[in-house]
């Protein structure tokens, strides 16, 4: 009996250091890791009016993390890695959580400017995105440090007005609009208002209007105006196989010089989606764009040129499943007879898309 | 230019006043329409309850829109069917509401698989090679009344805790629902028990717990992986499957394909029938038990070959 308390002992003993570590390894706890995501873009084109080669290109692929900060916050961050290299953080902020009837979102946040402006480059709709956006707010929407205030207003419908302020940036490649002004009264800000109905039982009205205001390197007042309406039907009995959505947008930018409002460029679009099975997509989109640049545009030395840019797009998507698409698209753009060496634009383009992870759902 | 203030002060008290909440002790929203009407027994005269997803509409793929946004501002409770079956829309849709009441974490927020039995837990390695699968278990335990009644009394704790004045009256409202479903259950299970092991094909996995609770044994399902539609050589394979086996029913909700149901039904030899395993999926399904009382008659009666 004796010996088989010692050996019982003598067992705790050994044991105990290897219970121990069991026990201690979670020291650094993985419980709140952020939910992660990936989603990589690859895409093909063969266009005769570009000087590239045609090929199957690297886009980009951008890691996504969200998690809950604390009761208060929640928090929500997109690196992108692109193609060429570079890694830009795309969006990192944080919302609130506990404020009654407001949301605050804050960091660098993609704007509450328009409906199109608001998508991940993965969740357009067509491949190409249109002309006007690069021209105006930017091809992939307004992405500045800054905080926006989103009130749900008490009206019976959906009505939100969201209003925010941004850094002050100057124009270049990824912001059209130019914000430089180093003047302190400086500060770049937005205002959307949104509003959408239920028509009936699978169809719904969305109307929204934004502006953005900020001051320029040169001293004026830069601003761009947008007005956007997206009827949606989606049948509640085939909410994973039918519907169709119609939606047209206008942006424009401008400046204020002297107390003369300057039209610098704008645009819309209208387009048309529909889903003709859980696995198959296809859409149409019309677009126009004024004294816009555009990749085909140029001069006989190379140089971009603005002109007046009409575009038809037609394409078809196959989503086996949420996680994965492959779509075909066809374009065809005319500028302005005279301007550029080749004033018209066709093209063919292939985009496969892939999702692991987490991946949140995307805004109705 | 004067904003025209006269036009809009009419319009914008109308407005708020359309904004009022109705006057309920607790105003509860739900996932689910049978999370709903459990809710409005045990809630009884002090709640007033609306579901975001209607019977008819698959639960797994409800449009986020802005006006279900607006419709849970003012609840006092949501109820989530948990097991991540709303979470391709609910993590949009209840920040978007601003209701910081109902946000997951807070005493308003409740998972209603809590203290489920949940079936078919993935063991081992989740991938996702095996269609869009649940990976916390199979989230459609509704359709098992039993499983109804543990909702109930989570349901009278938490509205108990949330507006204790009126805890006497969801507990006992909680005891006659459970009553009452004991009572129906007894009946239904009558009315089954002529098909206790006979076999049937689903379109999707959401018959389980019906099938585990009445001891029906489920053949295979119209789509070969969960979410993936199926292709004609799968239809093909199991209607021969079925034919071979001598299995002739085939059951989908009304957010299913009927046309592919029809098909794999009819080359079997057998038939497809519609099925609502939730509140409102068909005509006459009204609340849980009148679920029930259409939902076992339908599959009584496809069994019976009527």
């Amino acid at each position: 009996m004796r010996l088989r308390e010692l050996a019982c002992l003598f067992a705790a003993l050994v044991c105990a250091p290897a219970i121990a570590t069991a026990q201690t390894s979670s020291m650094y706890s993985n419980l709140a890791n952020p939910s992660i995501g990936m989603n990589a873009l690859f895409t093909g084109q063969a266009a005769r009016s570009l000087n590239q080669a045609y090929g199957l290109g690297f886009d980009e692929a951008e890691i996504s993390l969200i998690s809950v900060v604390d009761p208060y916050w929640t928090f929500t961050s997109n690196i992108v890695f692109v193609g060429d290299g570079s890694v830009d953080p795309e969006e990192v902020w944080v919302r609130s959580t506990n404020i009654p009837g407001i949301q605050l979102k804050l960091g660098k946040i993609r704007g509450t400017f328009g409906k199109h402006g608001l998508l991940h480059t993965h969740a357009f709709p067509f491949i190409q995105g249109p002309i006007v956006m690069a021209n105006t707010i930017g091809d992939e929407g307004f992405k500045d440090p800054g905080v926006e205030a989103a009130w749900l207003t008490p009206l019976p419908w959906f009505s939100e007005l969201t209003g925010g302020v941004y850094q002050a940036i100057e124009a270049d490649d990824e912001h059209p609009l130019d914000f430089g002004s180093t003047r302190h009264d400086n500060i770049p800000f937005l205002g959307h208002f949104k509003n959408q109905f239920d028509l009936n039982d699978a169809t719904t009205l969305e109307l929204g209007q934004s502006l953005l205001q900020g001051r320029g390197t040169d001293g004026f007042v830069h601003a761009a105006y947008g007005a956007d309406v997206t009827v949606r039907n989606v049948p509640a009995r085939n909410s994973n196989r039918r519907g169709w959505i119609l939606q047209g947008e206008y942006l424009q930018k401008g400046s204020t010089v002297d107390g003369t409002h300057i039209r610098e460029a704008d645009g819309g679009y209208a387009s048309l989606q529909y889903r003709m099975s859980q696995v198959w997509w296809m859409g149409v989109r019309g677009e126009q764009a004024r004294d816009s640049f555009t990749d085909f545009l140029v001069d006989d030395t190379g140089a971009p040129i603005a002109g007046k840019v009409n575009r038809v797009s037609a394409n078809i998507a196959w989503t086996p499943s949420e996680f994965s698409f492959v779509r075909l698209e066809y374009s065809h753009a005319q500028a302005d007879a005279g301007n550029g060496i080749r004033p018209n634009d066709d093209r063919v383009m292939i985009q496969l898309s892939y999702t692991i992870g987490y991946h949140p759902a995307h805004a109705y | 230019m004067k904003f025209p203030l006269k036009c809009m002060l009419p319009l914008m008290t109308l407005g708020l006043l359309a904004a009022v909440p109705a006057l309920a002790d607790l105003k509860v929203a739900t996932s689910l329409t049978d999370l709903a009407s459990v809710a409005q027994f045990v809630g009884g005269k002090h709640v007033t309850s609306q579901s975001l997803c209607r019977g008819y509409e698959d639960p797994h793929f409800v449009p986020a829109k802005p006006s279900l946004m607006k419709a849970i501002q003012h609840a006092d409770v949501f109820v989530s069917t948990g097991l991540e079956l709303d979470t391709g829309w609910l993590p949009l849709v209840l920040p978007g509401s601003r209701n910081p009441r109902i946000q997951a974490g807070t005493k308003g927020f409740v998972d209603a698989s809590q203290g489920i039995d949940v079936l078919e837990k993935p063991v081992g390695t989740v991938s996702r090679a095996e269609g869009d699968i649940h990976p916390l278990g199979n989230p459609h335990y509704y359709a098992d009344p039993k499983n109804l009644v543990i909702v109930a009394h989570h349901l009278a704790r938490v509205f108990s805790q949330l507006d204790p004045v009126n805890a006497a009256d969801y507990e006992a409202n909680a005891r006659a629902f459970d009553e009452r479903m004991e009572t129906s259950l007894a009946k239904w299970e009558k009315q089954m028990a002529p098909y206790k092991g006979a076999s049937v094909v689903t379109y999707h996995r959401n018959f389980d717990y019906f099938a585990e609770r009445f001891g029906l044994k489920l053949f295979g399902t119209v789509e070969p992986k969960p979410g993936i539609p199926p292709s004609p050589r799968h239809i093909t394979e199991l209607a021969a499957a079925m034919k071979q086996a001598g299995v002739k029913v085939v059951v989908y909700q009304p957010y299913y394909s009927a046309d592919a149901s029809n098909e794999v039904a009819k080359r079997a030899g057998g038939t497809a029938v519609e099925i609502a395993t939730e509140v409102g999926g068909v005509p006459g399904a009204t609340d849980v038990f009148t679920k029930f009382d259409v939902l076992v008659s339908s599959v009584a009666g496809a069994l019976a070959g009527k």
